[in-house]
């Protein structure tokens, strides 16, 4: 059989013939973190600034919320990037992160066909208008993914005194798919679907939908950010995460997120400095 | 289930870019963020490094220091872009040849070229030029024919070279019109032209270069009525930039 210190010799060897620093080209993160940020171009954005900053390259995994926590509680991330602030406490509160900072919300938009068979177009209470789709049977679409959206969609009805498990019928369709392919199966059914608000400035096929309800608060979005608890899974990188969330939260980071700008409109606001968030 | 990979190519970064080609420095620290929507032009005057820009935001040209990452990655498959260079050059074909051996490039089986070819040659208004030996087209024709050509690729972010450069205002609406159209179906485009008015037409935003050096990127709006810089107010009042 093959001896394996005779492979690790000849490894070692070989970095230091490639004369290569081990530890530069190992200067890099897996941030665990959603679809919003990544479809946003958000990411795009920011991590070349820090990695320029830095020398850290930040490699995403981008998936639901629930599953991007999953991601951490399995130790294959070193940082969690998600926004739904009740399960990022249950993260916290099973000992899997280390410390939650708030980072920048964004917020939904209730999207729906020009038509509006609901007749909700314009309303500033959110809770109204779902209560309308519900009482008129109008298609609506739901992520159905766990995703820090499809968790806000199921608080909101929640909130406007709706057990959406219980009520939903034919008119409600839970897809478990990702945000551009529920936008996509709302502009084909004429059905409404909530949507963070940077996913649908981006989303390049609204045939046509249009915004039909926005600006109520309940439609805020916080984004929170924790480092895996490297006392649970060892392998985290705990100096480098550190240093990603230190820089997210910091004067720097928070500009650099508020820079961020499609067709002029600003799609991410910084709140690190509010710790109520 | 869906670890889906990175959202295409956008935004595309240049951070502190400068190209250098042995003494000559192209661009010279340049930074700029190209991100989704309306298209981006870039003006200047001859040499400021319009070409090079675009064929660096392609992928084409490394950038000697600095950084360009398209959608936060460093190195990205071109697959989701396409360019359209100032002088296309024809292959000794037909018209649809063209488009067929585009769509053969971007891996489209053989069996649904045909269809595909005579649908993009529809969208650039050449249908029923199928057959048209491509050198024998117009200079308008052909600048569309390597359009169709580019689209084939079915890209996500488009670069164009002075697509309407010495065509008639007729050749240069029926390029403005393609552009426009590709662009409202959520492709993002990215051209340069010497033609303030088609700037005004067709930009989201106005990048201005001149001698390797970025010196302003603004809205279109703003650009034309308040420009920041001198630079760009003597550009828009038509003085020269040399």
């Amino acid at each position: 059989m093959f001896d394996r210190r005779m492979l690790i010799a000849a490894v070692a060897a070989a970095a230091v013939l490639s004369g290569a620093p081990v530890s530069a080209q190992d200067k890099s993160i897996v941030v665990s973190s959603t679809t919003s940020t990544q479809d946003s171009g958000l990411f795009g954005y920011i991590l070349p600034l820090f990695k320029q900053k830095t020398g850290i390259e930040v490699k995403v995994i981008a998936q639901g919320t629930g599953q991007a926590l999953d991601t951490g509680r399995r130790g294959d991330a070193d940082v969690v990037f998600v926004h739904a602030k009740s399960a990022e406490e249950k993260f916290l509160a099973e000992g899997q992160g280390v410390k939650r900072y708030p980072v920048m919300y964004n917020d939904f938009v209730l999207i729906g066909s020009k038509s509006d068979p609901a007749g909700i177009k314009g309303m500033k209470d959110v809770g109204a208008a779902l209560k309308a789709i519900m009482a008129k049977g109008a298609p609506f679409i739901s992520r159905g993914d766990r995703s820090g959206t499809h968790i806000a969609e199921i608080n909101l009805w929640k909130a406007s005194g709706v057990d959406i498990e219980k009520e939903k019928g034919p008119w409600y369709k839970s897809i478990g798919q990702g945000m551009g392919a529920a936008l996509n199966t709302a502009g084909a059914s004429n059905a409404y679907v909530l949507s963070d608000r940077g996913t649908w400035i981006s989303f390049k096929n609204k045939g046509g939908l249009v915004i039909a309800v926005e600006g109520d608060k309940r439609l805020f979005n916080q984004y929170g950010v924790m480092l895996v608890n490297p006392e649970k899974h060892p392998n985290v990188k705990k100096a480098l995460g550190q240093q990603f969330i230190d820089w997210l939260v910091s004067p720097e980071g928070q500009k650099a997120i508020a820079n961020y700008k499609i067709n002029g409109e600003q799609l991410f606001y910084p709140n690190a400095d509010d710790h109520n968030a | 289930m869906s670890m889906r990979p990175p959202a295409l190519d956008l935004p595309i970064m240049f951070i502190d870019v400068r190209v250098t080609a042995g003494a000559v420095t192209i661009l010279d620290g340049v930074t700029l963020t190209i991100s989704a929507g309306m298209p981006t032009v870039l003006i200047g005057p001859n040499g400021a490094g319009k070409t090079t820009l675009l064929r660096a935001a392609m992928g084409l040209v490394p950038a000697s220091s600095g950084l360009i990452t398209w959608g936060g990655r460093e190195s990205s498959d071109p697959r989701h872009r396409a360019i359209m260079f100032q002088r296309p050059a024809m292959l000794r074909r037909s018209a649809g040849g063209n488009v067929r051996y585009a769509l053969a490039a971007a891996g489209m089986p053989r069996g649904k070229r045909h269809e595909r070819a005579d649908a993009l040659l529809a969208e650039v208004g050449l249908a029923g030029l199928d057959r048209r030996p491509a050198r024998r087209l117009s200079g308008g024709e052909q600048q569309r024919l390597a359009l169709a050509r580019a689209l084939a690729r079915d890209p996500g972010v488009l670069f164009l070279d002075e697509p309407a450069a010495s065509l008639d205002p007729a050749a240069t609406k029926a390029i403005e019109d393609i552009v426009r159209a590709v662009s409202a179906r959520g492709v993002k485009v990215v051209m340069c032209t010497h033609d303030l008015g088609q700037a005004k037409r067709l930009a989201g935003n106005v990048v201005l270069l001149h001698r390797g050096r970025l010196i302003e990127n603004t809205p279109a709006t703003q650009f034309f009525a308040t420009p920041r810089t001198e630079e760009a107010r003597k550009f828009v009042a038509g003085e020269l930039l040399v």
